[in-house]
């Protein structure tokens, strides 16, 4: 039995129809559909039904899934089938090799992924896979899709949470720092980015300091860049901070203050700490924030002065 | 304007946007101060291809909502055949009689008689053949955010002919108790289904209206949410630390509300990251640092802000300059109504979370009864009185994303 699908192998199926398949009826939104998407759709659920678990009805779900990639319905028999297909009696009777299907899963998905970007599907699929199939998996493995789909979109978000999954999974983070700096590099706005470059930060043995240095150095690069300034008060509050550490900040802020409503805001915050208590600062600088430097967001500023003369 | 801008100007009127009259040039009073200093990246050439976009739009007056025109789409689609590429939704079917029905009570709870609430039921029940969890489609798995919508969507039908007293709750508990994980969180579906905020708030959402929570469904949930929570103050789709998301952000504040605990995050990091997202130049809702507008995130963010201000008294937007986003930047003039953005084409997706973004800048919010009970049944949109004129929409529960009405009268016969 061959891996390719061929509407041939299935002539003995008796095919499972809808209610209202190819009826003139008054179904609901009933999407039209092709004739060729009915005969594969028909034959899944006879496969279904009959819970077959072969070579043919995964070739069929290939087929199916190329139709269809949000249909998680053929996702889950997929995995059944695969499941099945692995185990030993299974393997024996067929004369398959374990780690040859399961790469030629990661083949066949690799390819299909870089196809349909959007999909929910492929990730959480591969997940289950790698998760309670393939028990050999590597993160090596798993690198090259990744930068391939987020080099061709680099806020995939998809893509981004199969990362983190992945450096858990696998427990290893040491790619983490280079394989964001690319894209930060590439594009200084990218908030995935950086996003990711800081939910793995705990995980990496980094030196404070100098993600700090790395963090100024891109503010002062690009100033009025929510990115960077986010980032950098999330590296802040991820730690004890000595009050020496928040007044060279302070520094730091004001001299963006003209070119920056991030820093305006960034500075508002600072003056807000305890550490620094400094109320009339902060209000000024949220005043500068509600009606010039970012009026649209005037309603928070007004609650951040409220905040403060109230306290 | 520079003869380079202008020219451009009369390319996107006349090439993109297929504008026949001339481009004029309207000086606006007093430009508010442009302090942004940038470089060139794929960001900011995206940003200023939409701004180049909004920009003649937001030049205009504020516009009225064209209602015969959604409103005469909405039936049209409602009782007609869905096109083959509408095969991508093939999996998902009772979203789109959510996102069309709601749409259309939304407008107006006349637009739809008992005959078009029995044609809803029979589809839905297609989906669900024992009555119990809903699939995407007929002869399809249960999946949690099928049931949501098609709870949804039942929930429009008025139980016509006690369809609500059909349903299968004890079939549904079970259901929802098997897609539960140890971490707290849920499922959308068995074997192989996604973890992250949405299937949360989907079980949630049908455990509540259908009056089923329990401690056992919800043990874990509180603790799973709060860890979702990123250092920019939205949330991500899951515990590790994914980026702040409008859509999971708004999975997982419903949720903290639906079980009274939205005082356990961070809300004042929640209202900066909300306010975060609305941008100076096209006045809309986006959903995530550095990315563009889309007319839905006026509902994903706009009833993250709802529910923030119910709950805090504080609203976090604007809701006057999103409105003009929403009214003159997200209605199409052809096909269907509503649309992410300037040269987008509207859908039935957009339709529904545009409107009820619409609904939330025309309103205030609060807790219907007793504010210190703070039972998200009560939670309700009250159309604000500083709008002049107001598009006359229906008063929405940010919460579940229905008329409030619906909301309270559904989960009231299961009481």
């Amino acid at each position: 039995m061959s891996f390719q699908f061929n509407i041939k192998d299935y002539d003995d199926v008796a095919v499972v129809p809808l209610t209202h398949d190819g009826e003139e009826d008054n179904e609901l939104c009933r999407i039209m559909y092709s004739e060729e998407y009915k005969q594969v759709m028909s034959l899944v659920r006879a496969l279904i039904k009959e819970n077959e678990l072969s070579v043919r009805a995964l070739s069929l779900t290939s087929k199916a899934i190329e139709l269809s990639p949000a249909f998680y319905t053929v996702w889950n028999y997929r995995y059944r089938i695969l499941e099945h297909l692995l185990q030993e009696e299974t393997l024996l009777q067929n004369g398959h090799d374990a780690s040859y299907l399961l790469n030629k899963e990661l083949d066949w998905l690799d390819e299909f992924t870089l196809n349909n970007p959007k999909n929910y599907q492929i990730w959480s699929y591969r997940q289950a896979l790698l998760t309670h199939l393939h028990l050999h998996a590597t993160f090596t493995r798993e690198q090259p899709i990744m930068e391939l789909m987020i080099d061709d979109d680099s806020k995939n978000y998809h893509v981004w949470s199969y990362r983190k999954w992945c450096c858990s999974h696998f427990r290893t983070y040491g790619h983490e720092l280079t394989f964001t700096e690319k894209y930060i590099e590439r594009d200084v706005y990218n908030n995935s980015a950086w996003n990711h470059r800081l939910s793995v930060l705990k995980q990496c043995d980094i030196d404070f300091d100098q993600e700090l240095q790395y963090a100024k150095g891109k503010i002062e690069y690009v100033p009025q860049n929510i990115s960077t300034w986010t980032y950098l008060r999330g590296l802040l509050e991820s730690q004890e901070t000595p009050k020496v550490l928040v007044d060279e900040l302070l520094t730091f802020t004001t001299k963006f203050l003209d070119e920056s409503s991030y820093a305006l805001e960034f500075f508002a915050y600072l003056n807000s700490l305890p550490e620094v208590n400094e109320p009339q600062k902060a209000i000024e600088a949220y005043t500068t924030l509600a009606t010039k430097a970012d009026p649209i967001r005037k309603n928070l500023w007004d609650h951040k002065i409220q905040l403060l003369q109230k306290s | 304007m520079s003869a380079k801008d202008m020219a451009r100007a009369n390319y996107i009127s006349s090439k993109l946007l297929g504008r026949k009259r001339n481009t004029v040039e309207i000086v606006t009073e007093e430009p508010i101060e442009n302090i942004m200093k940038e470089i060139e990246t794929d960001t900011t050439i995206d940003r200023h291809n939409v701004m180049d976009m909004c920009q003649e739009l937001l030049n205009e007056p504020v516009q009225t909502l064209n209602r015969k025109f959604a409103l005469e789409g909405l039936m049209f689609a409602l009782n007609s055949t869905m096109p083959p590429q509408m095969v991508a939704l093939d999996a998902a079917q009772a979203w789109t009689v959510y996102w069309i029905t709601n749409s259309m009570q939304v407008f107006d709870q006349e637009t739809l008689d008992d005959e078009d609430r029995r044609k809803i039921v029979d589809k839905l029940f297609l989906m669900s053949k024992d009555k119990g969890p809903f699939s995407g489609g007929e002869s399809q798995l249960p999946h949690i955010a099928s049931t949501y919508a098609a709870i949804n969507a039942l929930a429009l039908c008025n139980n016509i002919d006690n369809c609500w007293d059909a349903l299968d709750r004890k079939a549904i508990y079970e259901w929802l108790l098997s897609l539960k994980q140890a971490d707290g969180g849920f499922t959308t579906c068995n074997p192989v289904g996604e973890c992250d905020t949405r299937g949360v708030y989907c079980a949630l959402s049908v455990a509540s209206l259908l009056n089923i929570v329990t401690d056992e469904l919800t043990e874990g949930v509180v603790k799973y949410l709060e860890n979702c929570q990123t250092y920019e103050g939205g949330f991500g789709a899951t515990p590790f630390q994914d980026e702040a998301h409008g859509g999971y952000t708004f999975c997982a504040v419903a949720s903290l509300c639906i079980l009274n605990k939205l005082h356990t995050i961070n809300v004042e990091k929640l209202m900066e990251w909300c306010s975060a997202r609305q941008y100076n130049e096209e006045l809309g809702l986006c959903g995530r640092g550095n990315k563009l507008v889309d007319g839905c995130y006026s509902f994903w963010v706009g009833s993250t802000a709802a529910m923030v201000e119910a709950t805090t008294g504080v609203e976090c937007i604007n809701k006057s300059a999103l409105r003009k986003y929403i009214l003159n930047c997200c209605q199409s003039k052809t096909g269907i109504a509503l649309r992410d953005k300037p040269g987008k084409n509207g859908d039935f997706y957009h339709t529904n979370y545009v409107l009820m973004g619409l609904v939330i800048t025309e309103s205030t919010f609060k807790f219907k009864i007793d504010a210190e009970r703070k039972s998200p049944y009560d939670m309700v949109s009250v159309p604000s009185t500083t709008e002049s004129a107001t598009s006359d929409l229906i008063p929405i529960n940010p919460i579940y994303g229905l008329p409030a009405d619906t909301v309270e009268k559904f989960h009231k016969h299961f009481t």
